[in-house]
């Protein structure tokens, strides 16, 4: 069987790409690629006019928690595929942190089985470092890698023995697994639940304080170095965050960084009146944070954005913002977030879709997430210009706890295909 | 080779570790050691060299295996052995051995026989006592007569120790006998592969004599002669260091697969106790190309030779 998509605008930020084509898909992947045609391939069995919509690579979300095993009251890992397929995520890599903990080759295989039985999108499991995330002993790295797992993270729960930390990175290195951490110094965040600062102060809510995260980067970014363990950070959220990533790559450390797509959008004064949808941690920061964030996006220091879709059912939001659970529904507004920072002028559409596209694909050895020929045809078609109201409850997640709730967003996807097939349409 | 050969007299007061030796040290204690071995298993009684002298093993860790092969060495050449299991007590551990050692060599002892868990327990002991010193394995640091009788063992079965290829694969962070079989091969010319995962192969083998240090297994393995075993303590899943059991055995468990990657006429060694099914497949131990129990025969032999020439006059 095969597919040609004509009158496109073939976006492909692996390559620089932004023409009208048409590019034909045979046996689920991309055989060819067409530059100027308007007109569908010849011999094609089906064909699409495109209408002169972005024809792009799916997007790639290196950060997901869904509740499955063990909180399916949350999300399952059908619900958060039905999501991401809505929102424009073809491939997603899950967290570990369930019930029970993603720490053993059978679960590793359980949660790909279940994505392929359950879940349209492309599921990629991260295996626990530590065995139950307790942070004590390093569970089982290299059999859960030869068993599919792509990366290796405590998840929300960063280790905070750095001895551990060394002897688990050391591992990992010889084995050639990557380790995401979240920089984040567990005695320095305290009970904090917003940005440290003047509005927190008022707020009266206490503050993590950015020192957190700079002190949690710097010992991931030593142990890293010396180690030679490739490293993701996961969601950094401050500049100087990424002045030591610079420094460590300078010398000579394989480190990422990703940052969460919400926090390129909203600032700690979106808390408003206590709204428990923007308790997130990294917390949002404060405007000028924001915006020096957005310029390294486009400078390139930032390797990616994730949508850090982390569902919580109302019980555990409709609490006192100190009380609330922290996290937010990101699957569906990650591209929409990013489309606001090419329609409010500072990203190009290509500088908006690499990292969310080719960039962690790259960093985690995906095939996909370009337009190449060979590439799997997992693809979206958006149209970047049109309007739409965010409303919680027209979410497809299991659990609508989106900041973007009530937001007016620009930016939608038409249509989702995974190996070529057509997995959603509006 | 006899001593006449080279005019060799062996002149070391202590034998407390590997390093220090010199070739020639090496091959005059393992020749004396190979007449030892073939007298016993021709069923001669060895000269009781040893006669009248006193043996003390002290063994601050236990160790039924090594103690009794010292008792054993001492008894054959005619001394009297007196064996001390002292218990790990919860007095200052450098205390203890200090103000044991001045009590011990009070009473004149011919040898000690120590073993010790503080890396340089017994160079410390060494300093403090009139007599010689055998170390049986001190913390991490050194087990000379484990690289001798292994040393001897490899010379028995393969005719030769230069040019080899052996790969000792295991806890080597952690192994005393990792650094003195290392350092005994390296001197007669070996070449000694190290193999560990990452988190227990600690830098700088190359000061050891290593050749290499690696945490693939498999490709170490290729062409080797020669594949000694260490045995992993469990409590290396503690902290960190490894995942789990089978992991480990799943990329650093010798299996009959994985030694066919070696040369066909390949031995295995193990310094033993055993962790069957952790480090090494039963039928492997147990099969025709493992050496284990003469390494354990050689160890009795070793320290025969050892004895005699720290104690027993200089032949």
């Amino acid at each position: 069987m095969s597919l040609s998509i004509y009158n496109a605008r073939l976006l492909d930020p692996a390559t620089g790409l932004d023409e009208t084509g048409a590019i034909l898909i045979e046996d689920g992947k991309i055989s060819a690629i067409t530059l100027g045609a308007t007109s569908a391939h010849d011999g094609a069995a089906d064909s699409l006019d495109a209408h002169g919509l972005c024809l792009a690579p799916g997007l790639i979300d290196l950060r997901v928690k869904t509740g499955e095993p063990g909180d399916e009251q949350k999300e399952t890992l059908a619900t958060a595929s039905r999501a991401a397929v809505a929102g424009g995520v073809t491939s997603l890599v899950v967290m570990p942190d369930t019930k029970p903990v993603i720490d053993d080759v059978a679960l590793v295989r359980f949660i790909s089985d279940r994505a392929k039985t359950s879940a349209k999108a492309r599921i990629y499991p991260a295996g626990a470092l530590t065995t139950g995330l307790k942070g004590e002993a390093m569970a089982e790295i290299g059999l859960m890698a030869d068993a599919g797992a792509v990366l290796f993270t405590n998840g929300d729960e960063p280790l905070q023995n750095a001895s551990i930390l060394k002897r688990a990175m050391t591992y990992a290195a010889s084995r050639g697994a990557i380790i995401m951490s979240r920089p984040d110094d567990r005695a320095l965040k305290g009970s904090g639940v917003m940005n440290g600062g003047a509005f927190a102060a008022r707020k009266g809510l206490a503050g993590i304080p950015r020192e957190a995260e700079w002190i949690g980067a710097a010992r991931d970014l030593m142990l890293a170095e010396t180690t030679g363990c490739t490293l993701i950070l996961d969601q950094v959220s401050t500049p100087r965050t990424l002045e030591l990533v610079a420094k460590s790559r300078s010398e000579g450390a394989n480190v990422f960084t990703t940052i969460a797509a919400h926090s390129l959008f909203f600032n700690e004064l979106d808390i408003g009146d206590y709204l428990t949808y923007c308790k997130v941690n990294p917390p949002f920061r404060d405007e000028d944070t924001r915006l020096a964030m957005i310029r390294a996006l486009k400078a390139g220091e930032i390797d990616a954005v994730v949508s850090a879709h982390d569902p919580q059912p109302p019980e555990e939001k409709r609490l006192p913002f100190g009380e609330a659970s922290f996290g937010a529904a990101g699957l569906e507004t990650t591209l929409a977030a990013l489309l606001s920072l090419v329609h409010d002028g500072p990203l190009s559409l290509l500088e908006a879709l690499a990292p969310i596209t080719c960039r962690p694909a790259d960093m985690i050895g995906l095939p996909q997430g370009r337009l190449a020929e060979d590439a799997p045809a997992d693809l979206i078609l958006f149209d970047p210009g049109k309007p739409w109201l965010c409303e919680r409850e027209h979410l497809r997640s299991r659990s609508t706890n989106s900041p973007f709730d009530g937001r007016r967003l620009q930016g939608r996807v038409m249509q989702t295909f995974i190996s070529g097939e057509c997995v959603f349409t509006r | 080779m006899t001593k006449a050969a080279y005019h060799y007299t062996f002149e070391h007061e202590h034998l407390l570790g590997i390093e220090g030796l010199h070739p020639l040290d090496i091959t005059h204690i393992l020749d004396l050691a190979n007449e030892y071995a073939e007298a016993t298993r021709a069923g001669q009684r060895a000269d009781p060299v040893l006669s009248g002298k006193t043996v003390v093993n002290l063994f601050f860790e236990n160790s039924t295996r090594t103690m009794s092969s010292f008792e054993i060495a001492a008894r054959r050449l005619g001394a009297d052995v007196i064996s001390m299991p002292v218990a790990q007590s919860s007095v200052k551990k450098g205390e203890t051995l200090i103000d044991t050692a001045m009590t011990l060599n009070a009473m004149k002892p011919d040898v000690l026989v120590v073993r010790h868990s503080a890396s340089g327990g017994a160079k410390l002991l060494s300093r403090k006592v009139d007599c010689a010193v055998i170390n049986a394995g001190d913390g991490t640091h050194e087990h000379p007569t484990q690289g001798l009788l292994d040393t001897l063992t490899i010379r028995r079965n393969k005719g030769r120790v230069e040019g080899l290829k052996v790969v000792i694969c295991g806890d080597i962070a952690h192994s005393r006998v990792a650094r003195s079989t290392t350092q005994a091969l390296h001197l007669l010319g070996a070449e000694v592969h190290l193999c560990a995962p990452r988190t227990l192969l600690p830098s700088g083998t190359e000061t050891w004599g290593a050749a290499s240090a690696t945490s693939d297994f498999d490709t170490a393995l290729q062409g080797a002669d020669v594949v000694m075993m260490l045995r992993l303590q469990l409590e290396r899943m503690d902290g960190a260091y490894l995942p789990s059991r089978r992991e480990y055995f799943r990329y650093f468990g010798l299996t009959q697969e994985r030694l066919s990657l070696a040369r066909e006429d390949a031995i295995v060694m193990h310094p033993g106790p055993m962790n069957r099914g952790i480090e090494i497949e039963s039928a492997i131990a147990d099969g025709e190309r493992s050496v284990i129990t003469e390494q354990v025969e050689m160890g009795v032999a070793v320290r025969e030779a050892v004895l005699h020439l720290l104690a027993g006059g200089r032949p």
